[in-house]
């Protein structure tokens, strides 16, 4: 027998092929359209969100102008008896609070007049105007101050992060859902898979890819919403990276759902339909069925992604049931933030290691 | 080198590839012949760890490309059916691709890239995105990708399928050019001329099963059947035609015009010399006594008539 000759070339590692696919996936992507729409909708659901409220004389910020103070004979649980004057705004700008007593300024006095007090609870601010006793109170007839105020950077985020289970919905559509099966309709198969390169390394590469690209689109919404906080309402709020991760987590957890569909299926629109579905309306509709059951779904993945936007709330919500009459009660539940993350890892690590089986078991025989 | 022991594919009910035992010796060129739903496909499909095999072995360089496919397809180049592109990619970007999972340098795959495109006469579009090529382009396409990394073995499914005339001329002069270069070549073709004309040997298969494998210059002669066109000067009577029609060893005599008529004969070359003698006999003077058709022909004729 004749002696075989050696590859000319050495065939790369698993690992190291992985990049490789990574790489071309990638720029399938950049040069698609897919990534394009995904932008166009992240641009349109930003501008809309952050433009409407002011449009509708609701802006993120402003200044009150000599504003009517109510005041209030309080001891605020202090003992000391003190007047008090709420101002009737969530956030405001301490430094720039002016107060005045019939039309004439009365400064604080670094506190002997009044000092300023500010507190937050359940997302709510609790601005208030501390007079310290004194007779001039028994005197006047209009206390009245000027401040700037502005949305707190919490329910400033809430508006926007809502969204973004939907735009982790889009991402996953576009960058994931055909992968697998594309490369049997569209019959590229025939050309990748009779390269020394195993299922399992292409399977790794395109996952990693559809995760990249929507780590992109959902980190560049992030990004620009946190911008905007900081201009609109002069910060970000504490829990936002945490938002930011468990997005990632619901991405990677759902692109695990679409790569099994695209493994399960044999047409592109039949996974990008049925992934779609399944994520926007299917599951959210069983989610939806514990409102009445009173049944607590926590091993839904929709579910679990509701703490995106919850873990922006302070503090975070509580389960609580109301009575509607005639026997009937709704329930609202909210999902723990540890649980949604356990439940969000169990659905990325069973559904990579169900899809990257029948991947490879799946036979191109057409 | 390329061995198939028992290679047995299921598909439900249907045997696609039945027992097929087989080996392409080393630098030698084997075409793979049958019918439409013969097998050749599904085998080629094996052998390239596109799909799975229900028992038996496929081993390519002494590996099994069932349980070690990425080992086994190292130094493999292979076209099966007209592969789609990834229609974002230009050419060269495609050989990049597929050349750094197959452990090529950037330089080397660009050296290598260019020289691939300019043996399948791709050079002119390079560069151009693969979204609008025609069915002969992406087939000669596949053929550079399948050469870009110089493996040892070559496996080609249908490699002129759905080009034009001059494709399939540069196709086969492509492949007569690697026979030259010491490649071990397996080609699944329809084409018996394709096959005669490229090949050292030829495997016939048929319902999956092997009918016969042997080299070319071999079936040929071990070939009995021919068609051999008789010409006249004059018209033929039906009385004549009639008597040719029971000569020994004939099989059948059709007329193609009043003075032409074409025997299937299946005989010797001395009972073919008799053949002439006997016509000549019936007072017929012959102008033209000459096979027509390929003798590979007339064997697979003949085998895929007696395995059904």
């Amino acid at each position: 027998m004749a002696e075989e000759r050696e590859a000319t070339y050495e065939i790369p590692s698993d690992l190291a092929q992985i990049p490789t696919v990574w790489r071309y996936e990638i720029l399938r992507y950049f040069r698609s359209r897919r990534l394009l729409a995904a932008l166009a909708v992240v641009g349109v659901i930003l501008s809309v969100i952050y433009l409407l409220p002011p449009l509708y004389d609701s802006p993120y910020s402003g200044t009150d102008t000599e504003v009517s103070l109510h005041i209030e004979f309080d001891d605020l649980g202090s003992g000391i008896p003190e007047y008090v004057g709420s101002i009737n705004r969530t956030a405001i700008d301490g430094g720039t609070l002016e107060v005045f007593v019939d039309g004439e300024p009365y400064p604080s006095l670094d506190g002997v007049n009044w000092v300023f007090s500010s507190r937050e609870a359940g997302g709510l601010g609790f601005n208030a105007i501390l007079f310290m006793p004194n007779v001039i109170m028994q005197n006047v007839s209009e206390v009245t101050a000027t401040y700037e105020w502005y949305t707190p950077p919490e329910s400033f985020a809430s508006n926007f992060i809502g969204f973004v289970s939907i735009l982790v919905i889009i991402c996953v559509t576009a960058f994931a859902a055909d992968s697998l099966v594309g490369e049997f309709q569209n019959k590229t198969g025939y050309l990748l898979f009779p390269n020394a390169v195993k299922r399992g390394t292409l399977f790794a590469g395109k996952f990693a890819a559809s995760v990249t690209m929507g780590v992109v689109v959902v980190g560049l919404y992030y990004g620009v919403v946190a911008a905007l906080s900081i201009v609109s309402a002069r910060g970000v709020d504490d829990d936002y990276m945490l938002s930011f991760l468990l997005a990632i987590e619901y991405l990677i957890a759902a692109t695990a759902i679409a790569y099994f569909i695209s493994s399960l299926l044999k047409g592109t629109t039949g996974a990008l339909v049925l992934t779609f579905f399944l994520l926007f309306m299917i599951l959210p509709i069983v989610d939806g069925v514990s409102m009445f059951s009173g049944v607590k779904i926590e091993g839904s993945v929709t579910f679990a992604a509701g703490a995106i936007s919850y873990i922006l709330q302070d503090p975070y919500p509580a389960d609580s049931m109301m009575d509607v009459g005639m026997g009937m009660e709704i329930h609202s539940f909210y999902p723990s933030p540890e649980t949604a993350a356990i439940v969000m890892l169990l659905y990325a690590v069973i559904g990579c290691m169900l899809s990257m089986v029948l991947f490879k078991r799946k036979q191109l025989a057409g | 080198m390329i061995e198939l022991e028992h290679l047995t594919k299921d598909f439900k009910e249907i045997k696609a590839v039945d027992d097929l035992t087989l080996e392409v010796p080393r630098s030698r060129t084997v075409g793979f012949l049958g019918p439409n739903g013969a097998g050749k496909t599904t085998t080629i499909k094996i052998l390239t760890n596109l799909i799975s095999s229900s028992s038996g072995r496929a081993v390519l360089n002494g590996v099994d490309v069932v349980t070690s496919p990425k080992r086994a397809l190292a130094n493999v180049g292979a076209v099966v059916e007209t592969p789609e592109f990834y229609p974002y990619l230009t050419p060269m970007e495609t050989l990049h691709y597929l050349g750094r999972l197959r452990g090529m340098s950037p330089n080397d795959i660009t050296r290598r890239g260019k020289d691939v495109l300019d043996e399948v006469k791709m050079t002119e579009w390079k560069g151009t995105r693969i979204g609008k090529f025609s069915k002969g382009m992406k087939q000669r396409l596949a053929i550079a990708q399948a050469l870009l990394h110089e493996p040892e073995i070559l496996i080609l499914d249908e490699p002129t399928s759905g080009l034009d005339p001059r494709g399939m001329v540069e196709v086969r002069e492509t492949i007569k050019s690697l026979k030259k270069q010491d490649y071990t070549i397996f080609m699944s073709s329809h084409l018996l001329g394709e096959v005669q004309e490229i090949c050292d040997s030829a495997a016939l298969i048929n319902r999956g099963k092997l009918l016969i494998y042997d080299t070319i210059e071999h079936l040929k002669t071990v070939t009995k059947v021919a068609k051999l066109e008789v010409t006249t000067d004059l018209d033929v009577p039906p009385q004549i035609m009639s008597a040719v029609n029971s000569m020994p060893n004939v099989r059948s005599a059709e007329a193609v015009n009043p003075r032409t008529f074409v025997v299937t004969f299946d005989g010797s070359p001395d009972q073919r010399a008799d053949l002439l003698l006997a016509i000549q006999k019936q007072g017929l003077r012959v102008t033209g006594f000459s096979p027509v058709g390929l003798p590979l022909e007339m064997m697979y004729m003949e085998l895929i008539k007696e395995s059904r």
